[in-house]
């Protein structure tokens, strides 16, 4: 419907490629309603509400009482146990966000310098295979592995010890799973960076008698930075929101804020109190984000002159 | 590489990061052919029977087929959306492009626990108010799902619009051609690989969510994701292997299709 009540204008747009017209006007209009209706109305509309939510009271036996309260997130910043889940997701982010760099930089550039394009395009493909697995799935399988009668016990008993890890269930466990689910993120962001530096820099930098340590010091890493603070915040923000892994290979003593987002809003029905819970999670994450991104351009600067 | 030692380095490293990427799933579908009752390494043989036991639970078997079910609704839907919104935001100049394009993208920027949560809440106030259920039903997780694969196929459409040359279309519109013959005999030629591959991973993306479709399933209605999660919650043995195998070997079938068609990275 919405393409054929477009379909006159697009001839005119055709012949007039410059033409800038006022957004209701425009064809494009019609061809966009939908999808920016659908989206407000079922996303961001809702996400007002939640956040309208969060300053509303909770009275146990009626549920919710509409007021314009901050106690829902002064309750959070109150109580040390909600500091410590926060705490404790924002350090397996870092951590895991780390991890992934450190072990992807290494894999991404052996990707870009590969001769063989029929080689890259099979890493490709064994990087973005893996990656939409769904993270239940891949739980699943580092549980196999990291359990108490698992994979890895079983090798380390062949060692002589007595088998028993004891990994699963710690924090150590969970960001060895997330490291593993996000790594592939981290690879394909930080490849597609490096495929746009020119390689005669390298070899420039080679001829002069800079060896490999410097050359990747001094020429990749600030060229590559962008795509290394991408990665990373990509990375940190997708193990920030993460909900598998933690629930899963952390245990019910592990507690991590997506989770219990999940366990105020529909276990324990507390709307107000899951609604600051969940703006808690976002602001915090964006305003790492922003922080680290403004941190960067500024070394950007000093580093380039 | 100028020297043989980095160049070994790196390929030794990558062989290794790349194989703590695969070797889980590896594991697991090596697992679901264990004939241990309970699991443990090495096997004391292989079967098959994990397979029919998966089958023979309601929440694996129903879940698969509602997840199917979904994920067809939100692959199609969303290229009935997606691809005009795609048309306009690369074919039009208009004031706000970049506010319309974060909106539709947003889906993917949102956390999928926020998100589901708000549109939770939304539902069962959405019930209070007209008495009409959308909580737990077919129509609220279809909802969710075209949500979920929206950003991804404007993503993908987008990106292969850009890289037409519109010299064609107006060659085309030139010689008398009106807008609908241009947008099927001369665009929709060029994109149709992109939108078979976006069609097919916005499929896999609605197939593997689980933070939306959390919040948003009801009673004897469970996607798949949200009946292995519960499962493992208890237990750990072959069955979810079984069912992870399943899983695995769709999902790499539908991306191995998609790499046919579009370069698989391009998504991200």
């Amino acid at each position: 419907m919405a393409m054929a009540s477009v379909a006159p204008s697009l001839g005119e747009a055709t012949k007039m490629p410059d033409w800038k017209p006022p957004i209701l006007r425009s064809p494009a209009a019609a061809l966009l309603a939908p999808g920016v209706i659908f989206v407000t109305l079922l996303l961001l509309g809702p996400l007002a509400i939640l956040f309208r939510y969060s300053f509303n009271r909770f009275v146990p036996g009626e549920l919710m009482v509409s007021a314009l309260t901050l106690e829902n997130y002064i309750k959070f910043f109150a109580d040390p146990y909600y500091q410590d889940v926060l705490w404790t997701t924002l350090r397996i982010s870092a951590l895991s966000s780390g991890i992934c760099l450190i072990l992807g930089f290494p894999v991404a550039y052996f990707m870009v310098r590969l001769a063989s394009s029929r080689l890259k395009a099979m890493m490709i493909v064994a990087l973005v295979l893996p990656l939409m697995m769904g993270n239940a799935v891949r739980t699943a399988a580092w549980m196999v592995i990291l359990g108490e009668r698992g994979l890895a016990a079983s090798i380390v008993s062949l060692f002589g010890f007595n088998g028993r890890l004891d990994i699963m269930y710690t924090e150590k466990a969970v960001v060895i799973g997330l490291v593993s689910v996000l790594l592939p993120f981290m690879i394909l962001t930080l490849q597609s960076v490096l495929e746009g530096i020119d390689r005669s820099l390298e070899d420039a930098a080679g001829s002069l008698g800079a060896d490999h340590v410097r050359i990747l010091w001094r020429v990749l890493l600030p060229l590559a930075l962008p795509g290394i603070l991408a990665g990373v915040l990509l990375c940190f923000t997708l193990s920030m929101n993460a909900y598998a892994t933690p629930v899963l290979i952390g245990g019910p003593k592990f507690h991590a804020m997506a989770p219990e987002v999940y366990q105020q809003v529909q276990r324990a029905m507390n709307w107000p109190f899951g609604a600051a819970l969940a703006f808690i999670l976002m602001i915090t994450t964006l305003v790492l984000t922003v922080g680290a991104t403004a941190l960067a351009q500024r070394h950007y600067r000093r580093w380039a002159d | 590489m100028n020297a043989t030692a980095p160049a070994t380095f790196y390929r030794v490293f990558a062989l290794a990061v790349l194989g703590f990427i695969v070797m889980p799933l590896a594991v697991i579908v090596w697992v679901s052919f264990f004939s241990n009752k309970i699991l443990s390494f090495p096997p004391a043989g292989y079967t098959l029977d994990w397979y029919t036991r998966a089958w023979e639970r309601p929440e694996f078997r129903e879940g698969l087929f509602l997840s199917l079910q979904t994920a067809l609704f939100a692959s199609l839907s969303s290229l009935a959306i997606g691809v005009p919104a795609s048309l306009a935001l690369t074919r039009y100049k208009f004031a706000g492009r970049d506010i319309v394009t974060n909106i539709l993208l947003s889906p993917m920027v949102v956390p999928g626990i926020v998100g589901g949560a708000a549109m939770y809440i939304f539902y069962i106030e959405f019930e209070v108010a007209t008495e009409v259920q959308v909580a737990g039903t077919l129509p609220g997780l279809f909802a969710a799902h075209l949500l979920v694969a929206l950003p991804w196929t404007i993503r993908l459409v987008t990106a292969s619009l850009i890289g037409i040359d519109h010299s064609i279309s107006e060659a085309a519109a030139s010689l008398g051609a009106g807008p609908v013959t241009i947008f099927f005999r001369v665009v929709l030629p060029v994109i149709k690989p992109a939108l078979i591959a976006s069609a097919l991973f916005a499929f896999v993306a609605s197939f593997i969510d689980l933070e939306k479709s959390l919040f948003l399933v009801g009673p004897g209605r469970t996607t798949l994701q949200i009946a292995i999660v519960s499962y493992l919650e208890w237990n750990l043995d072959s069955t979810i292997a079984a069912v992870a195998t399943v899983q695995i070997a769709i999902i790499a079938v539908l991306l191995l299709i998609t790499n046919r068609y579009a370069q698989l990275n391009r998504a991200f």
